[in-house]
C-alpha cells in the first residue's frame, strides 16, 4: 500500500507572511489629512506624540493580540491580566515595601503566570480559547479587585512613574515602549521559528502537527507571551496613572482585537503583520484624538471606530475576492 | 488742540484698543465629565453650558464613557490641553488618576476647579497640582439626609445600602454618611447588606434581588444614586414588594417622575445642573482675576419627596433638571 494515501488531504495554503493591508495605511492617511483639516491643533508635534501616548498601552496589547489571533486563537482577557499584574506589582511596595525593581518583576510575571494559566486550559483542557480567555477575563478582574481592597493603590515608586509619565528626549516613554515592542515583534513574526510555527498553527494545525511541530507546548507559550505581554501594559498604566488600578482597562481588549484585525490581521489565523496593527492601533487613535480636539460626543467615536472595523475587513474581502477571479 | 494733548489721545485710544483687543478674545472653559450616559452628568453639562452664556465664556464639555476607568478619562484630559483652553472644570473618576494631567495644567497656569468632590486637596497639592476650588455638595451630607428621611418613614427594620462603584469618593462619602447616621437617627434599623450596585440600574436591580431572596422581610434601601435606586425599585415592583421605603440620592428627571407615581419614597437632590454652572462662573471668575473662599464651595441639598414635589414652592426646585 502506497505511504502516501494516509496523508491529509486537504491542500496546505501558502502563508502569506507580512501582509500589510496596504488599505489600513490610506485610511490612516486620509484621517490625518481630515483632521488636521477639521481641527487647528491636530498636526502639532505635541498633539501627535500625545496620540501615541493615548494609544501605546493599547498598542502594545495589541501586538500581543496580533500573536494570539495569528494562531488561530482569541484572549479576551488581556484587558483584566493588565489590572491583576499592576495589582500584584504595586503590592510588593503597598504594603511589602519591596524594593521597586520587585514591582517590574513581578508585574511582568505575574501577567506571564496568568497567560500560561490560560495556555494549560485551552491546550489540556481541550477548552476553546474563547472561552477559557472569557472566563479568565472574570477571574483576573474580580482578583484585580479583591487583592486591591477594592481600590487604586496609589502613589508609585519614582523609576515606576517615569515609564508612564516620563520623556526621553520630549519623547514619551511609553510610545518607545509600543515602538520598541512592535520592531521586536515584527522580528520575532516575521524572521523566527516562534514566528513561522505561530502562523502554522493558525492557517493548518492537522499539517503542523503533521511536521512535527509541538502543537500544545507552542500554544501555551504564545498564550504565555500575550499574558506577559499584559503585564507591560500593566506596568505602562501604573506609570501613567501612578497607581495600580484595579478597574482601569476594562473592554481594552476588544480595542486590541480591533486594531489587530483593522491592520490586517486575519480572524481565522494563518496571516497578520506588526506594522498592520501599530497602524490599525494607531488609526483608533487618530479617532479618538481628533473626535475629543474637535469636542464630539464619546458615541460618534464608538460609532466611526465600529465603522472602520467593518470597512477595513470588507475592503481587504474585496481584495481577496479580485484576486481570486 | 495741541500736538501734546493729540499725541496724548493717540496714544490713550491706541492703548484703549489694545487692552480691549486682548479683553474681546472670550475664554475657553473645557469641562471633563464622566459617564456621559447617566442624566445626573447632562444636567452638570447643561448647567455648565448656561453658566458660559452667562459668564460670557466659552466652553466645550467632553465626558468619558466610564465613571470607573480612569484611563480613558486621562486621555481627554491630556487632549484638552492640546487645545485652547483656559480654565479647567473636572468630575474626575477617582481622586488620583487625572493628577498627571493636571499638573501640567497647573504648570501652564490653567486654572482647575473639581466638581462634585473627587479631588483630595493634600493629595491634590503633593502632586503639583492647585485645585483652585471644589464645588459640590457634602456626599456624606447626602448619605446622612437619606439616613434622616429614611427614620422619618420607618424605625425598624432591615435596610439595605447600594453602594456606587468601588474606590470612587462619591460611593464612599455617601455610603458612610448613611452608615454613621442611621443608628442616630433610628436605632432599630439595621444594614444587613452594603454592596455596590456600580451606580448602574440593572446591576442594582440584581443586587436588589438577591438581598430580598435572602431576606424577605426587607423594610428599605438606600441607593447611593437614583440610577440604582430606579434598579431597585424595578425590582421590589417585580417581587411584589411595592411597600419598601426606596430612598435615593441625585434628583435625576426619572427620580422625580417616580417619587411623583409614589414608586421612589424620596430624593436627595444634588442639584448637578448647578454643579456646572457654578463651575464655568467659578471658572470664569477665577480668569477674571477673582478668588473664592472657603476651599469648597457647597451646593445646598433638597430632600426632594411626594409633598415637596407637589407644593412646588421650593425656590431650589428650578434647579432641578
Amino acid at each position: 500500500m502506497s505511504q502516501n494515501a494516509t496523508v491529509a488531504t486537504r491542500p496546505v495554503k501558502i502563508i502569506r507572511v507580512g501582509t500589510l493591508r496596504y488599505e489600513s495605511l490610506a485610511v490612516l492617511i486620509l484621517l490625518c489629512a481630515a483632521m488636521s483639516f477639521l481641527s487647528p491643533y491636530f498636526l502639532g508635534l505635541h498633539n501627535i506624540l500625545n496620540i501615541f501616548l493615548a494609544t501605546s498601552v493599547i498598542g502594545i496589547l495589541a501586538i500581543g493580540s496580533t500573536f494570539v489571533i495569528c494562531m488561530a486563537a482569541i484572549d479576551l482577557s488581556v484587558g483584566s491580566l493588565l489590572a491583576v499584574s499592576a495589582v500584584c506589582g504595586a503590592l510588593m511596595v503597598k504594603p511589602l515595601h519591596l524594593p521597586w525593581p520587585m514591582v517590574i518583576v513581578v508585574t511582568l510575571a505575574a501577567g506571564g503566570l496568568f497567560g500560561l494559566a490560560n495556555g494549560f486550559l485551552v491546550t489540556h483542557g481541550r477548552i476553546p480559547s474563547f472561552i477559557v480567555t472569557l472566563g479568565m477575563l472574570g477571574i483576573a478582574r474580580g482578583l484585580a479587585f479583591i487583592l486591591a481592597g477594592g481600590r487604586a493603590i496609589y502613589d508609585m515608586p519614582a523609576p515606576i512613574v517615569w515609564l508612564g509619565q516620563g520623556r526621553v528626549l520630549g519623547v514619551p516613554v511609553p510610545m518607545i515602549a509600543f515602538l520598541a515592542v512592535a520592531v521586536i515583534g515584527h522580528f520575532v513574526l516575521q524572521h523566527t521559528r516562534f514566528g513561522k510555527y505561530t502562523l502554522v498553527v493558525g492557517d493548518n494545525v492537522m499539517a503542523a502537527r503533521v511536521t512535527g511541530l509541538r502543537v500544545g507546548r507552542h500554544v501555551t507559550k504564545v498564550f504565555a507571551l500575550s499574558g506577559a505581554i499584559a503585564g507591560l501594559a500593566g506596568l505602562l498604566q501604573m506609570g501613567r496613572l501612578n497607581a495600580a488600578d484595579p478597574a482601569t482597562g476594562i473592554f481594552f481588549e476588544l480595542n486590541a482585537i480591533t486594531a489587530a484585525i483593522i491592520g490586517g490581521t486575519n480572524l481565522f489565523g494563518g496571516e497578520g503583520s506588526i506594522l498592520g496593527t501599530v497602524i490599525g492601533a494607531l488609526i483608533m487613535g487618530v479617532i479618538l484624538n481628533g473626535l475629543n480636539l474637535l469636542a464630539v460626543q464619546a458615541f460618534y467615536q464608538q460609532v466611526a471606530i465600529g465603522a472602520v472595523l467593518i470597512i477595513a475587513v470588507w475592503l481587504d474581502r474585496l481584495r481577496a475576492g479580485a484576486q481570486e477571479a | 488742540m495741541t500736538a501734546c494733548l493729540r499725541r496724548g489721545m493717540l496714544a490713550a485710544l491706541l492703548l484703549g484698543t489694545l487692552s480691549t483687543a486682548a479683553w474681546a478674545q472670550p475664554k475657553t472653559v473645557g469641562v471633563l465629565l464622566k459617564n456621559v450616559s447617566n442624566p445626573f452628568w447632562d444636567a452638570a453639562a447643561q448647567g455648565a453650558k448656561d453658566g458660559a452664556k452667562a459668564a460670557g465664556v466659552n466652553v466645550y464639555v467632553l465626558s468619558s464613557q466610564s465613571d470607573a476607568d480612569v484611563g480613558p478619562q486621562l486621555d481627554i484630559c491630556n487632549t484638552m490641553l492640546e487645545r485652547k483652553t483656559d480654565a479647567l472644570v473636572v468630575a474626575a473618576v477617582n481622586p488620583t488618576g487625572l493628577l498627571p494631567c493636571l499638573a501640567q495644567a497647573t504648570k501652564r497656569g490653567i486654572p482647575i476647579l473639581d466638581i462634585d468632590s473627587n479631588l483630595v486637596q493634600d493629595i491634590a497639592e503633593k502632586a503639583g497640582v492647585n485645585v483652585a476650588n471644589s464645588i459640590g455638595s457634602d456626599n456624606r451630607q447626602a448619605g446622612a439626609q437619606g439616613a434622616k428621611y429614611m427614620a422619618g418613614k420607618i424605625q425598624k427594620g432591615k435596610v439595605l445600602l447600594l453602594e456606587g462603584a468601588p474606590g470612587t469618593l462619591t460611593a464612599i462619602d455617601r455610603a458612610a454618611g448613611f452608615k454613621d447616621e442611621l443608628p442616630k437617627v433610628a436605632p432599630g434599623l439595621h444594614i444587613v447588606a452594603s454592596l455596590t450596585g456600580n451606580w448602574e440600574r440593572d446591576k442594582a436591580a440584581n443586587v436588589t434581588n438577591d438581598v430580598l431572596t435572602a431576606n424577605p422581610d426587607l423594610a428599605a434601601i438606600f441607593a447611593s444614586n437614583d440610577q440604582m435606586g430606579l434598579g431597585a425599585v424595578e425590582a421590589a415592583r417585580a417581587a411584589g414588594r411595592s411597600d419598601l421605603i426606596i430612598v435615593s440620592v441625585d434628583g435625576i428627571p426619572d427620580a422625580v417622575a417616580a417619587i411623583k407615581e409614589g414608586r421612589l419614597a424620596a430624593s436627595v437632590a444634588q442639584l448637578p445642573y448647578l454643579f456646572g454652572y457654578r463651575g464655568v462662573e467659578t471658572a470664569a471668575g477665577l480668569l477674571a482675576g477673582k478668588t473664592y473662599h472657603p476651599w469648597k464651595l457647597v451646593i445646598p441639598l433638597v430632600v426632594l419627596d411626594k409633598a415637596v414635589l407637589e407644593k412646588g414652592t421650593d425656590p431650589m426646585l428650578k434647579y432641578v433638571r
